[in-house]
């Protein structure tokens, strides 16, 4: 695993093994300049009866080399490296997933301070949280430790008190743990890994109360003080132990550590490191979304600070009854521009979720499964807000200008006039048949505010990235410039509500050829063809009450670059109102469909259904 | 009425000096005849009254077109003189009488008066009227409008909270961050402080503190947070200790309370801020409440709060101690903010909705205030008798 000089890096393979395919990409130096050339993809082979991980690497790879013209595997099934003028790689990287990804319950004192800390240090390492045990969860006792038993994670992140804080409570929590002897999920042999990011003080306490049977790991309190977060040191550690405990007992996974360069990393930190990466380059606030079938991952960082949720209830397949029922059938019709039976819309719902595979065969039903994606994004979009919040328990300083505006700690750091950057990822947006249509359920579902850059990861390479981003960051942004990322185009909103048919903002636009202006109306939506290599400057002067990011009513001037689909003028609003009652929406809906050219072929289909 | 009655006794005042002088300069004048008495003077209780008025009646003088005008007398049951009560202008055939004794009866006399100040023979009662009391008084009809308008505000109110109608509460800061403070508190392994100010429990202010003391302990209950109440009186002490008592019951661990956390310092105003303050430095609670009313010692409890870094929570009705509380202090419940707590914290439908239907009085008053302002100004500027005769009806009838 000793990295290649960076310098003499040409060919790059990398793999993410997720639970289902193991996908992989080759990149390689063309022209001066790191690109994605090829990929490949294969079954997932961590289950039985194959029970070996690099089973399903190997034939990804080769699918990979067959096309590349490249050899990639040797005759013994493994790797090649370093890389010569037409055979192997110079350094190879993966990520995984495989086997529902990394599990994790996390403890803290305080349910809204150290326990939610530790959550975010659990998320931020890519892992799922199962459940979080806390002083003030209003659960008693018995009723935790029996929750700890249920469950069955992977590792365990036990934090609380400030250093120099409490120590009864946290010595309580491992109180809980303990007796509870929480199962791992693979190897019998296996003992559970803990770590403990909680106060130092308390630390020699929690060693005597866990031992036998935990692989105890100490680090760093992640909250030394209220007012500090200190993640690093606990996502460390749950990557080390990710790789010396869970990795190591799932099938084939000690061999594919031994053929990487860097240590695998899970698929979600991943993804995260490389927005961090990319946020941190810029200096812009981005947020990126990968909807699945079961789950959607939101990622952003704003202002520096990453975070990650993952909505568990929340996905295109497995959990599509429950979007619809989160939402309310109501709120996923509204964004269907024609009549739909419920009853035949419940079956589809449940087909669906029974067989996850299915792919929309016709127009209604592709107008519908994107409806249903703009509202289970809303909802993660939503959950992910309150979770990404200002640390809770600080003291506030006050002067008496502030009489009447006490803001009050714990809130969302979220905020959509500030977002640079809006990736999509998953099924559901890569793969609609229009550009078009990605473009408009990220603007419907997120609402982005003043000027934002939409975008989409075309094969979900950013895992990949992310990974390669820890040994060439040259090269990983690169490729995630020129080849991760589709440019959809730019999205220009105004916060603000007005009455419909109303001057909402005037934009005046200069690229090099042309130039064009005019006015917005309230509720309108307007796409201004702006090519993807093209840069243009915008000028728009909101009317009084709305703000395009220089405050209500005044000038913004920006430089906005297109996308596959153009430069979005989005004059409906924000907060975006659009109503259940059917005969509202469905006109309001067609209107924006047509605006935006969303379904040219549902013209035909509307005139039937009127 | 009382401005008609204060209008006519001026009158009065103004026609007695006329005829005074009149006998003075003109006595010739005075050596005339005197004018045909007016007739048929019939007395009634005013009805929709307090019992002190009684309404008179009568018929015109012959000589109506030469008079002054009309003087009138009363006298009760228990007095053997009658008194002038008014004298109204020629052209009047009515009064009321106020300001009269109930427990007695009333006979009254009415003589017209000529131009040459000669008294024709008056027209009397015969039997003596009582004035009586009715049920309501009709000239606080508008009292009545805006009570049953504020009162029936609450109660719709409450009956629809009653029947499930989500009622939005204004976000309170200082209210919210009760749970970061005592988290806090926990966190860190210290205890809460809690000060339900320094006068007694007759002060609403200190049972609006309680009833804040009882969320502080239920999450203080919840967190397994030390809570420390000194009191500076012992009723407050009793009150605290059967509030906290209550509250630790409710968060289901009645065996945490322990009743010694409340306890009496002293009644002495700065023994009381000097043994809290020794306190705060030693213990160095990371979380300070101030709920009650308090002087002086606002700005020192709340300086050494925030010299030892604690999270403080402070809320009073006091104007003047506000400033101090809100500069040093990291929320502040502002007056309303304050007394509105019990509803915000309970959520209960009978709370909510009083405190909505008291909004609405408010809202009233406001929209009274601007209108009242408005309406003068106008008078003021365009010297309208239309809008001054509204702002006189506004003042005069509806708020009186």
């Amino acid at each position: 695993m000793t990295p290649a000089d960076p310098t003499n890096i040409r060919v790059i393979l990398a793999t993410d093994c997720g639970s289902t395919t193991t996908k992989a990409i080759l990149i390689e130096l063309v022209d001066g300049v790191y690109r994605q050339t090829h990929r490949g993809e294969a079954p997932t082979t961590v289950e039985a009866p194959f029970a070996d991980v690099t089973l399903g690497v190997i034939n990804a790879v080769t699918e990979v080399q067959e096309l590349a013209g490249r050899r990639l595997v040797s005759g013994e099934g493994r790797i090649l490296r370093p890389a010569t003028a037409t055979e192997g790689c110079d350094i190879y990287i993966s990520t995984s997933s495989a086997g529902g990804g990394l599990q994790m319950m996390v403890a803290g004192v305080v349910r809204e301070m150290t326990a939610e800390s530790a959550k975010r240090a659990a998320l931020g390492a890519g892992a799922i949280v199962m459940d979080v045990i806390a002083s003030n969860d209003r659960r008693r006792p018995h009723e935790q430790i029996q929750r700890i038993r249920e469950l069955r994670p992977d590792i365990m992140l036990i934090s609380g008190g400030v250093d120099g804080g409490t120590t009864t409570h946290v010595v309580q929590i491992a109180e809980l743990i303990a007796p509870a002897k929480p199962k791992p999920r693979f190897g019998s042999e296996y003992t559970l890994p803990i770590v403990y990011a909680g106060n130092r003080d308390a630390a020699p306490l929690v060693r005597n109360v866990i031992k036998e049977g935990f692989a105890l790991t100490v680090v760093d309190n992640l909250r030394p003080v209220l007012e500090r977060e200190n993640l690093g040191p606990a996502r460390d550690a749950i990557h080390d132990l990710f790789l010396e405990h869970v990795m190591a007992h799932a099938p084939g996974y000690d061999k594919l550590m031994m053929w990487t360069d860097a240590p695998i990393v899970p698929t979600p930190a991943a993804v995260g490191d490389i927005l961090q990466t990319i946020a941190s380059r810029q200096g812009i606030n981005v947020v990126g979304v990968d909807i699945g079938g079961a789950t959607t991952d939101v990622f952003s960082v704003f202002d520096s600070t990453f975070n990650r949720t993952v909505s568990a209830n929340l996905g295109m397949s497995y959990s599509i009854a429950n979007v619809c029922a989160e939402a309310g059938m109501a709120n996923v019709l509204r964004w269907v521009p024609f009549d739909m039976d419920e009853r035949e819309l419940r079956n589809r719902v449940k087909n669906k979720m029974i067989r996850p595979t299915t792919i929309p065969q016709t127009l209604e039903a592709l107008v519908f499964e994107q409806a249903v994606a703009r509202e289970a994004l809303r909802l993660a979009y939503a959950q992910h807000k309150e979770f990404a919040t200002t640390l809770r328990g600080v003291q506030q300083q006050r002067t008496v200008g502030d009489t009447f505006s006490q803001d009050a700690s714990g809130r969302t750091i979220v905020d959509s006039m500030k977002l640079g950057l809006l990736v999509a990822s998953g099924g559901v947006l890569s793969h609609a048949p229009r550009m078009h249509q990605t473009a408009m359920m990220l603007v419907d579902a997120f609402e982005p505010e003043g000027f934002t850059t939409l975008a989409k990861d075309s094969i979900f390479m950013m895992p990949h990235l992310g990974v390669l981003a820890q040994v060439h960051p040259q090269a990983s942004l690169e490729v995630f410039d020129r080849d991760c990322l589709i440019h959809l185009g730019a999205c220009i909103a105004p916060r603000g509500a007005g009455k419909a048919g109303r001057p909402c903002f005037r934009f005046s636009i200069r690229t090099g050829d042309r130039e064009e202006s005019g006015e917005m109306l309230y509720g309108d939506l307007r796409l201004v063809p702006l090519g993807e290599r093209e840069t243009a400057i915008v000028i728009i002067d909101p009317e009084r009450g709305f703000d395009c990011g220089g405050g209500p009513g005044k000038r913004v001037e920006r430089e906005v670059r297109g996308g596959t689909v153009g430069m979005i003028l989005d004059a409906r609003g924000r907060p975006l109102v659009v109503p259940t009652a059917r005969d509202a929406s469905r006109e309001m809906v067609e209107r924006w469909g047509a605006a935006l050219g969303l379904y040219p072929e549902l013209a035909p289909l509307l005139t039937r259904h009127s | 009425m009382s401005s008609s009655l204060k209008g006519k006794g001026s009158a009065k005042r103004s026609i007695a000096a006329a005829v005074a002088c009149a006998a003075l300069f003109f006595p010739a004048l005075a050596a005339g005849q005197a004018p045909a008495p007016p007739s048929g003077l019939t007395a009634r209780d005013h009805s929709w009254d307090n019992g002190t008025r009684i309404d008179l009646q009568w018929t015109a003088s012959a000589d109506e077109a030469t008079l002054r005008g009309y003087v009138v007398r009363r006298r009760s049951t228990v007095e053997t003189n009658f008194s002038v009560v008014d004298i109204v202008p020629a052209g009047t055939n009515a009064l009321t009488v106020g300001s009269l004794n109930r427990e007695a009866g009333h006979l009254f006399r009415v003589t017209a008066l000529g131009a040459n100040s000669l008294e024709s023979t008056p027209a009397a009662t015969t039997a003596p009227v009582f004035p009586t009391m009715e049920w309501f008084d009709g000239t606080r009809v508008w009292f009545l409008f805006t009570l049953v308008l504020l009162c029936g505000s609450v109660v719709a109110f409450i009956v629809l909270a009653r029947r499930g109608m989500p009622l939005t509460l204004r976000r309170i800061a200082g209210l919210e961050a009760v749970d970061d403070a005592v988290g806090r508190a926990t966190e860190m392994g210290r205890p809460c402080l809690f000060i339900p100010g320094i006068n007694d429990m007759n002060e609403i202010q200190t049972i609006a503190g309680l009833t804040i003391l009882s969320r502080v302990a239920k999450t203080a209950a919840e967190y397994d947070a030390k809570l420390e109440v000194p009191t500076s009186k012992s009723l407050v002490m009793t009150a605290a200790r059967e509030t906290m008592q209550t509250a630790f019951l409710t968060a289901g661990r009645p065996e945490a309370y322990n009743p010694d956390s409340v306890y009496y310092v002293t009644d002495e105003q700065f023994g009381y801020v000097a043994y809290v303050q020794g306190l705060m430095v030693r213990e160095k609670p990371a979380a300070c409440f101030y709920m009650g009313s308090f002087f002086a010692e606002s700005l020192i409890l709340a300086e050494t709060g925030n010299a030892i870094g604690a999270i403080q929570i402070a809320g009073t009705a006091q104007p003047a101690q506000l400033p101090f509380f809100v500069a040093a202090c990291d929320y502040t419940l502002i007056g309303e903010e304050f007394f509105a707590a019990s509803a915000y914290l309970s959520g209960e439908p009978d709370q909510l909705g009083s405190l909505k239907g008291q909004d609405v009085g408010k809202l009233l008053v406001g929209a009274g205030i601007l209108l009242g302002v408005l309406g003068a100004t106008a008078a003021a500027l365009t010297g309208s008798a239309f809008i001054e005769s509204l702002v006189n009806f506004f003042t005069g009838t509806m708020l009186t």
